[in-house]
């Protein structure tokens, strides 16, 4: 019982028995009991020792290592390809998006089905920036950035006009519409041969394009950051769990949702050109339907309201989307013995399709028995990283489902 | 001119046929939607299913021509009880929200199987009931005979749907939907209702997707988003319909088929990448911004 120091300063209820503590840890039970304080009071003061210190500096600068060496192959003992640094920027990139997708899903309550095209409009503006019309990628990654929150916010001007689930539908014909119509002019899109979209200098190599990736993700998850912090992020929570009495509190219900909308966008404008840039020569048919599903997919599987469960979801989906995942578990099955092509042989599933079998499974488990995704499961180590004591059942109480916005 | 004039009769036709593909799917989307308050993504895949299920019986398994129809339309049954069972129930307390995502999930899953079971023949064909067809004066539009059959088809759900909701189960899953509590309470099982009503939207979704299949070739997720994409017409039928009218889907879906194939026009397909999908698109804001409500409203309550 190491909280006992704290358990007797919880304030006691007037005419609760005072009496002077003899038995330290029997004062604290009775306290406990009669107490109407939350048991989460004591906790909140709670600081780790040192040794607990000690443990939670190894851990974060093992993540650390993770995720700002190991992809780059800086101190570390193996070395991966430069296929599989792109890989990794990818899954940076898809974190960026499934950020962006978050902000509706998450924060706002609203779902887009038709993020492929928010995405893919980005990379393409992006890459006719920088390779038909010479402008530097900085400026060109803004605009790509400003042109998805117009979008967003025309799409949501139109769909708003009723209940928010018809703007999955409005983003639903967005995607098909962008897919077949605007990726189709030649001019923008380069057709079938793809649009080349060269990296800006400096970041040419796999390792240097990784740390951009990087920067724009720390600056995505930064903005979003701030977001749930401003009054507007309040509005948006308000509004989320239920838009009459917000509205009825003076809160400009259409106004904030518009926001969300357009920061949602600029996210997507931002992971496009990075996507861009990435695969340095876009082709159309890489911004279907399916990228949108994936979305989704890995952002309800990543935990809705946890913006760590959403960027290691995110990463996740990109690398079972890239086949690296299947290749990883498939290695450590062969270095233990057993037949390495797992998948393929033993199941009858091949490689290229576990993604596409294992994320909606996934997304269903998630949202029958684990509301919270990823974000729920790791809640107690995210908690006690962050100097709280180790609780097994952390996030389990947390409300973490997305709310609905009523006519 | 007359060329136009010309193409816009053919449009005509070959639009009203193709709605009622539409129309069957946007009947089981309002059907769900009034039952389940949820707009469910899953609704063409239930079509998408009883076809793969089909295509098996008849071309694998070398079954006739009616039982592979009927096994179709069970496994889609099937497939619906099981959504039901497995996914809305558990999350009938959720934000809708959520359920759209589930029934969108319920999709993904399906769509993720047929590829992993359908690999190696990618690209699927199934005879037609009736192979034959003709030209319809006064513009020679061609018809085939399947897409008559699928406009008889659809007329006669649309009936046999008016039909029921005047009997007493239909009465029943009616009231169920508007007072779940005093339905129970009156002795209606809101349970048995709610597998009812997936089920018959199974069959709506199987009837669509056997029934368009043979048209073109097929492949996973065909009814969804692929060759035979009928989801998102399907949606935007049921917004005509103010996702309520069954009648309203019915007309609601035949005017998405005759609209969508205004994007074939030599006029509108010359200047416009994509056409198909950018007239419905430019369709669906329209409509959303002059009627949100829907258009095909009917009589609000029954049927």
């Amino acid at each position: 019982m190491s909280a006992t120091e704290d358990t007797t300063t919880i304030p006691r209820v007037p005419g609760a028995p005072t009496d002077a503590p003899t038995d330290a840890e029997t004062d604290a039970e009775t306290t406990a009991v009669m107490a109407p304080v939350p048991a989460a009071a004591p906790e909140a003061r709670w600081r780790p020792g040192r040794a607990g210190w000690l443990a939670r500096g190894a851990v974060w600068l093992a993540v650390a290592w993770l995720v700002l060496a190991l992809p780059a192959n800086q101190l570390s003992p193996i070395t991966i390809g430069p296929a599989d640094v792109d890989i990794a920027s990818r899954a940076v990139i898809f974190a960026i998006g499934g950020l962006s997708l978050h902000v509706l899903l998450g924060w706002c309550g609203q779902i887009s089905l038709g993020h492929q095209a928010f995405v893919g409009l980005g990379a393409f503006t992006s890459a006719y920036l920088v390779t038909d019309l010479g402008m530097s990628f900085w400026f060109a990654i803004a605009v790509a950035a400003g042109f998805g929150a117009v979008q967003a916010t025309l799409l949501g001007m139109v769909s708003l006009r009723l209940t928010g689930l018809y703007f999955a539908l409005v983003t639903l014909a967005y995607g098909a519409f962008a897919e077949n119509t605007l990726f189709g002019i030649t001019s923008l899109t380069g057709g079938e041969g793809g649009k080349p979209a060269a990296r800006p200098p400096g970041f040419e190599s796999p390792e240097n394009y990784y740390y951009l990736c990087l920067a724009f993700l720390a600056l995505v998850i930064w903005l979003d950051w701030r977001l749930t912090r401003t009054k507007g992020g309040r509005a948006m929570a308000a509004l989320r769990e239920n838009p009459r009495v917000a509205s009825a509190y003076g809160i400009n219900v259409r106004a904030y949702t518009l926001m969300a909308f357009a920061v949602s966008g600029i996210f997507a404008g931002i992971a496009g050109s990075l996507t861009a840039h990435h695969d340095e020569i876009i082709v159309k048919s890489s911004f279907d339907f399916r990228l949108a599903l994936t979305f989704v997919l890995m952002t309800v599987v990543g935990g809705l309201r946890s913006r760590v469960g959403v960027v290691i979801g995110s990463a996740f989906f990109a690398i079972l989307e890239e086949g690296a995942f299947v290749a990883m578990v498939e290695g450590l099955i062969g270095g233990l013995g057993f037949t390495p092509t797992f998948f393929e042989s033993v199941i009858g599933l091949p490689a290229e399709f576990v993604g596409l079998v294992v994320g909606p499974i996934l997304l269903l488990l998630t949202l029958t028995l684990y509301p919270g995704g990823i974000g729920q499961q790791i809640a107690p180590i995210t908690r006690w990283l962050g100097g709280r004591r180790f609780d097994r059942h952390a996030g389990a109480v947390r409300e973490v489902e997305v709310d609905d916005v009523r006519a | 001119m007359s060329q136009t004039l010309n193409e816009l009769g053919v449009a005509a036709v070959t639009g009203t046929l193709q709605g009622a593909v539409y129309a069957l799917v946007a009947l089981g989307i309002v059907l769900v939607y009034r039952a389940s308050g949820v707009f469910n993504f899953a609704q063409a895949e239930f079509g998408t299913t009883g076809l793969f299920a089909a295509y098996t019986a008849k071309e694998l398994w070398g079954w006739g021509y009616p039982s592979a129809f009927a096994f179709g339309i069970a496994a889609a049954v099937a497939m619906g009880l099981l959504t039901e069972r497995l996914v809305i129930h558990p999350l009938r307390n959720a934000p809708r929200v959520t359920l759209l995502v589930a029934t969108a999930g319920v999709a993904l899953t399906a769509i993720g199987l047929q590829f992993w079971q359908f690999n190696e023949t990618l690209v699927m064909t199934m005879p037609k009931i009736d192979d034959s067809f003709f030209l319809v004066p006064p513009f020679d539009a061609p018809v085939t005979v399947q897409q008559l059959i699928t406009f008889g088809v659809l007329i006669a759900a649309s009936v046999a749907l008016g039909l029921f909701f005047r009997s007493p189960s239909g009465l029943a899953i009616v009231a169920a939907q508007q007072e779940p509590t005093a339905a129970e309470l009156v002795g209606i099982s809101v349970r048995r209702v709610s597998m009812m009503t997936w089920a018959m939207a199974a069959v709506l979704g199987g009837l669509a997707g056997i029934l368009a299949g043979p048209n073109t070739t097929f492949s996973a997720a065909f009814l969804s988003f692929g060759g035979g994409a009928a989801l998102l017409p399907g949606f935007m039928a049921a917004v005509l319909a103010g996702m309520r009218s069954m009648p309203g889907a019915v007309a609601g879906g035949i005017t998405v088929g005759v609209v969508e194939q205004l994007g074939t026009l030599t006029i509108v397909s010359e200047n416009v990448p994509g056409a198909r999908a950018a007239v419905l698109f430019v369709f669906l804001l329209a409509v959303l911004l002059v009627a949100p409500r829907g258009i095909y409203l009917g009589k609000a309550a029954v049927a």
